[in-house]
């Protein structure tokens, strides 16, 4: 009597010809589209989607800072060819304007509002796509525009992608209380990474981003602070999906290393776990570690003798220094847990909650900067999607 | 792939008839309302596939591109094809080079030489005048047209079109995710995916010379199943079985095999291989164990042979 | 980084190198694909999820950038 074997066809252990099944395989629409040949293929199915974000940190001695935006998204796919994607979002951000060293209490208190907004068009042909896009941010004392482009090259095989990247940022800087600031920088990106299908259950993803921006870095709501007018960036990321067939799961990871030239070096660790339960739900926990060095420039609340508050040891006027604790060194802990749901073939709801925290001791390696509050956040973001 | 759910699982056949044989859409999921109703749409889709590909290439429909093709036979006139013919007619190519000519798709026409309700051998001069129509190489194909340079000269997509129409129903429920059950074209059958809990689906393969038994169980989670046999249109004279695989340099049915079964990813694939296999004769195991593919064959002794195949116990 | 730092971050480099190789790491054939087609297994995740915490990571961390969403900067300098 035979032995009782998964009976599911490999093709692991044969040096054989398979010519015939080669040439099968050539054959139109014999394998669903997302295992055919073409890996550059334009979606199927057109989606919109709507997820609404309810974000509260805080920080003591300060007040919270509460934010609500709802945002929109659209991907439609254009004649087979083509796809179109788009996105809208609206913050509403109310609470305690960005402080310095938290031990000067902060000033004023506002209501902000943030529109931002993305198109991308794609054009897919044979292994190969091209991308072109264009964003905008905008707030009562900021305005971004960017345009971007780009292409994807897929390898005989379509299991390695080659994908490349350009973009261009012009942002303008103004500030509440000085109608006079009218400040600009540029940055001008570049991209490059490689996706390889690795296994039948595994993909990673390496890529390489440069960056090089010059014009206003100051932040004008922070006294004194004055940053070099110039900033060159480097980003190195790896992702690493793997399927794990024993739960039905999908680990997602990633690293991300991130060097600028006001001598910020950081690093990023994130997991999740997906977790299908029953054929309509997931469930997904996520970890994520930032840890980051200080700059270059940036000042502890330690004080010049004579000067006094806020005037960092030294201080001139045109010292480059700042105390944005943004730029101080510290590391932040954050964990999430999201539930998706399918309700039919169209319709899908999701729901997120995440909770973060930053604090100086959690830096890699111990030392972060003296005399800062721990700061921690939570925000939830519950979404409904429509396929058509 | 996915692990025992909460919710029951259920299942519906939906039967059809199509390509001269009895088809079957074995498809599972959720027992809701909803799922069924998904289900439902989506088989209606698929068999709508089948009949699109079985009225484009049947020789017996005068509106089919074969028929179109067919009439043209000695006129001279080539006939321009559209993509998905283009690419059958590639393949068909193939098969022909990789079988040294024994996968031939103008020996259609050899079926006529042969009535297997009636238990004669042909006369001598009809087959000889038979087998002058037969040749694909002699048929013109450049990749845009095709011509077929003597009167009487046909096409038949009869080898390979029942297994195309089964791989395309399936990529169809697929995508439209319906990702347990298959799809059974009188006998060429292509998973969709596993049953909902992740076991294989139990196919079996009929016996070659016991009707209403099986040969053996397959376990299959996904790819494709095709059987060739010599037991599906035969007569016996004097003791001498001859079925209705016929040898395109003959025209006489071929006799070492009772029985191949090919597992393949595509369906496509499996039905040429045990096609070929049938027609390779005592060439056909070389042939089968050259090109990999899993298979389990039964030789004209009853001897049983295989290669990567595992069997369910009964 | 200091050295030390720089060691550990190789070794376990290294060390997770080694146990991935000993899992299958065969390029899949056209049909071994069906896996990788899953919605979780795409490098890119939902949309607006992405903009979304990318926004804020940005908003209270320096580092940015890394995950392809081109262009749009924010005011949080």
């Amino acid at each position: 009597m035979a032995a009782i074997e998964n009976g599911s066809v490999t093709s692991s252990s044969r040096r054989a010809d398979r010519s015939l099944l080669a040439a099968a395989l050539l054959l139109p629409g014999v394998l669903p589209l997302a295992q055919q040949a073409h890996a550059e293929a334009a979606p199927e199915q057109a989606v919109v989607a709507a997820k609404v974000l309810d974000y509260q940190d805080r920080q003591p001695g300060l007040e919270r800072t509460h934010v609500q935006a709802p945002a929109v998204y659209l991907l439609l796919p254009i004649r087979g060819e083509w796809s179109l994607e788009a996105s809208l979002v609206q913050d509403s951000v109310s609470g305690a304007s960005p402080r310095y060293h938290t031990s000067i209490s902060s000033a004023s208190r506002q209501t902000e509002r943030r529109s931002a907004g993305d198109v991308k068009l794609t054009h897919y042909a044979a292994r190969q796509s091209w991308y072109a896009g264009a964003a905008v941010s905008d707030e009562h004392d900021f305005h971004s525009r960017a345009l971007s482009g780009g292409a994807s090259f897929s390898s005989e095989d379509n299991n390695r992608t080659l994908n490349l990247g350009a973009a261009f940022t012009e942002d303008r800087i103004g500030a509440t209380g000085d109608p006079t600031l009218d400040a600009r920088r540029r940055t001008m990106q570049v991209m490059g990474g490689v996706t390889q299908n690795v296994s039948p259950r595994d993909i990673v993803q390496g890529s390489l981003t440069l960056s090089r921006g010059t014009g206003f870095y100051d932040d004008p709501y922070k006294f004194p602070d004055h940053r070099p007018d110039q900033r060159n960036q480097l980003v190195a990321a790896a992702r690493w999906n793997h399927h794990v067939e024993s739960h039905g799961a999908t680990l997602r990871s990633g690293y991300r290393y991130y060097a600028d030239s006001f001598g910020i070096r950081a690093h990023t660790v994130d997991a999740e776990w997906v977790q299908p339960v029953g054929s309509r739900w997931r469930i997904t926990p996520g970890v994520r570690y930032y840890t980051q060095q200080a700059a270059r420039f940036y000042v502890d609340p330690v004080y010049d003798a004579v000067l006094g508050e806020p005037f960092p040891p030294g201080w001139t006027p045109g010292t480059i220094s700042s105390p944005d604790q943004r730029l101080s060194a510290f590391g932040a802990l954050s964990a999430s847990l999201k539930l998706d749901v399918t309700l039919d073939a169209a319709w899908a709801m999701d729901l997120k909650l995440e909770r973060y925290e930053q604090r100086a001791d959690w830096r890699l390696g111990g030392k972060g900067s003296p005399g800062l509050a721990p700061f921690s956040a939570r925000w939830v973001q519950l979404g409904v999607s429509y396929r058509f | 792939m996915l692990p025992a759910t909460q919710g029951q699982a259920g299942a519906e056949d939906f039967e059809f008839d199509a390509m001269a044989c009895p088809c079957v859409l074995h498809l599972a999921g959720d027992d809701d309302e909803a799922a069924r109703t998904h289900r439902a749409v989506a088989a209606q889709a698929a068999i709508a596939e089948v009949r699109r590909i079985e009225a484009k290439y049947s020789r017996y429909r005068a509106d089919s591109v074969v028929s179109h093709i067919n009439a043209t036979a000695g006129t001279g006139k080539r006939v321009a094809v559209d993509e998905e013919t283009a690419q059958l007619l590639n393949y068909a190519h193939r098969l022909y080079c990789d079988s040294d000519g024994l996968f031939d798709i103008s020996s259609g026409v050899l079926r006529r030489a042969w009535d297997f309700r009636n238990p004669a051998l042909p006369d001598k001069h009809h087959l000889e005048s038979l087998l002058s129509c037969v040749g694909w190489s002699s048929v013109k194909w450049d990749g845009d047209s095709v011509g077929l340079p003597r009167t009487g000269m046909e096409l038949d997509f009869g080898g390979f079109g029942k297994e195309y129409a089964a791989d395309r129903a399936a990529a169809l429920l697929i995508e439209r995710g319906v990702v347990h059950g298959y799809v059974n074209l009188g006998g060429d059958i292509r998973v969709l995916g596993p049953r909902p809990d992740g076991s294989p689906w139990r196919l079996g393969v009929q016996h070659p010379r016991n009707a209403g038994s099986l040969l053996a169980e397959l376990p299959l989670s996904g790819g494709a199943l095709a059987t060739s046999g010599d037991y599906e249109r035969y007569f016996e004279l004097d003791g001498q079985r001859y079925c209705h695989v016929l040898n395109p340099r003959t025209g006489f049915p071929v006799r070492y095999w009772q029985s191949v079964s090919v597992a393949a990813p595509l369906c496509s694939a499996a039905g040429a291989l045990c096609t070929i296999a049938m027609l390779y004769e005592s060439q056909g195991l070389e042939f089968l164990a050259r090109q990999g593919e899993a298979f389990l064959a039964v030789d004209h002794v009853g001897r049983l042979h295989r290669q990567d195949i595992t069997e369910l116990c009964t | 980084m200091n050295v030390r730092l720089r060691v550990i971050a190789g070794l376990t480099l290294a060390a997770s190198l080694t146990a991935c190789a000993q899992w299958q790491v065969q390029p899949p054939a056209a049909w071994e694909r069906g896996l990788l087609a899953k919605p979780e297994m795409r490098i890119e995740g939902d949309p607006l999820q992405e903009r979304f915490d990318q926004h804020i990571h940005m908003s209270k961390e320096n580092a940015s950038g890394g995950s392809g969403i081109g262009g749009g900067g924010c005011g949080c300098n």
